[in-house]
């Protein structure tokens, strides 16, 4: 008997949800960030040169997608 | 020409680089490719800015000289802006400076055309930027985080004044000392963090030019163009994010000290001065 897991290489398969569940926070949380950033130029275009700050946050959130771009090295079948 | 092919097109797979590999060993000791091109840089830095320092005028000159005194104005301004005392920021304007220029440079050396696959030396690339390694990123972070410490311990005058920081009440209160534990424990989480992203970044950046110099194939120059760019982008605001928040997590505890009095005395469980906790009886705090 053959299993299904023999059959099919997991690995990929674990790492393309990795790589697609990993990337989904991060990505909304990128978007949220500019998109107030862009708001608040909006509001009032004064803002715009906290422009810096809002990169740096940007930075912190896209540890994490970097985080499971990294992981996918470690899973092997 | 030959150079730049073999940095660009890839001709079975991408391929990748993690992990440094070792070029030869003297004394015992283990050089690897990214620690030879960090030197490399080290020197080339150490060259430029002596060849700069003789040459800065008080009237600005035209080309790279300005092009280095307006990146380190721009540190320098970041800095003093962080903290509330221009004088008190002064002092850690050369640390920072050096830190930024250190990290742009190993950032950046990664994308020139003979680092990577260009050389090799017993099949592994000669040249790897020293920030592509996790080694180097986590050296460069430990370091600085002990200088915060430091610095920090010397603003706030002594080691248990630096740990009541932490602390937003008496120890005593069962609540505040979990709180402080928790606040002490996710600052050592900041090395982590720091060496990770700095890591990640530039050896990703690199794993993705290769990739789509792959996938490219014949054209592999057009499509990997669009994310060299990016990298370039990204080594900068790399340096400047490390660099930007060392600076913050300095500024936090000398800007705390200078908050209060030199004789006041923090772990007085009485008041909590944060979190939006007021005393009762409206008596002013």
């Amino acid at each position: 008997m053959i299993l299904l897991a023999d059959a099919i290489d997991t690995a990929i398969i674990g790492k393309g949800l990795m790589i697609g569940g990993g990337f989904i926070g991060p990505g909304i949380g990128i978007g949220l960030i500019g998109g107030n950033y862009l708001q608040a130029v909006g509001r009032n275009p004064e803002a715009a040169k906290f422009l810096g700050q809002a990169l740096v946050f940007v930075a912190i959130v896209e540890l994490f997608a970097l985080l499971a771009f990294a992981s996918i090295f470690i899973v092997t079948k | 020409m030959n150079l730049i092919a073999t940095k660009f097109i890839a001709a079975t797979g991408p391929v990748t680089h993690i992990a440094p590999s070792a070029l030869f060993y003297f004394h015992g000791l283990t050089i690897t490719n990214s620690m030879l091109y960090g030197w490399i840089c080290i020197v080339f830095m150490i060259i430029l800015f002596v060849w700069a320092a003789h040459r800065m005028t008080i009237k600005p000159k035209k080309g790279i000289i300005q092009i280095i005194e307006v990146i380190a104005d721009f540190i320098i301004n970041t800095i003093e802006t962080a903290f509330e005392d221009k004088q008190r920021a002064r002092k850690y304007v050369p640390y920072f400076v050096t830190l930024f220029f250190f990290l742009l440079f190993n950032n950046w050396s990664g994308l020139l055309p003979f680092a990577n696959d260009a050389f090799t030396a017993h099949g592994a690339p000669l040249l790897r930027p020293l920030t592509g390694d996790l080694n180097a990123t986590l050296a460069a972070a430990i370091v600085t985080m002990i200088y915060v410490y430091v610095s920090s311990i010397r603003e706030s005058g002594s080691f248990r004044k630096y740990l009541s920081h932490f602390f937003v009440g008496s120890p005593l209160n069962p609540m505040y000392l979990v709180l402080g534990l928790l606040e002490m424990l996710s600052d050592f989480t900041r090395v982590i963090s720091l060496s990770l992203r700095l890591f990640l970044n530039i050896a990703i950046g690199e794993i993705i030019v290769a990739v789509f110099a792959y996938l490219g194939h014949a054209i592999a120059p057009l499509s990997a163009v669009a994310f060299y760019l990016i990298d370039m982008f990204d080594g900068a605001l790399q340096a400047f994010i490390f660099t930007i928040l060392t600076i913050m997590y300095l500024a936090i505890v000398v800007n705390h000290v200078t908050a209060h009095d030199e004789h006041e005395d923090l772990t007085d469980g009485a008041t909590p001065e944060t979190m939006g906790v007021f005393p009762q009886n409206g008596e002013v705090a």
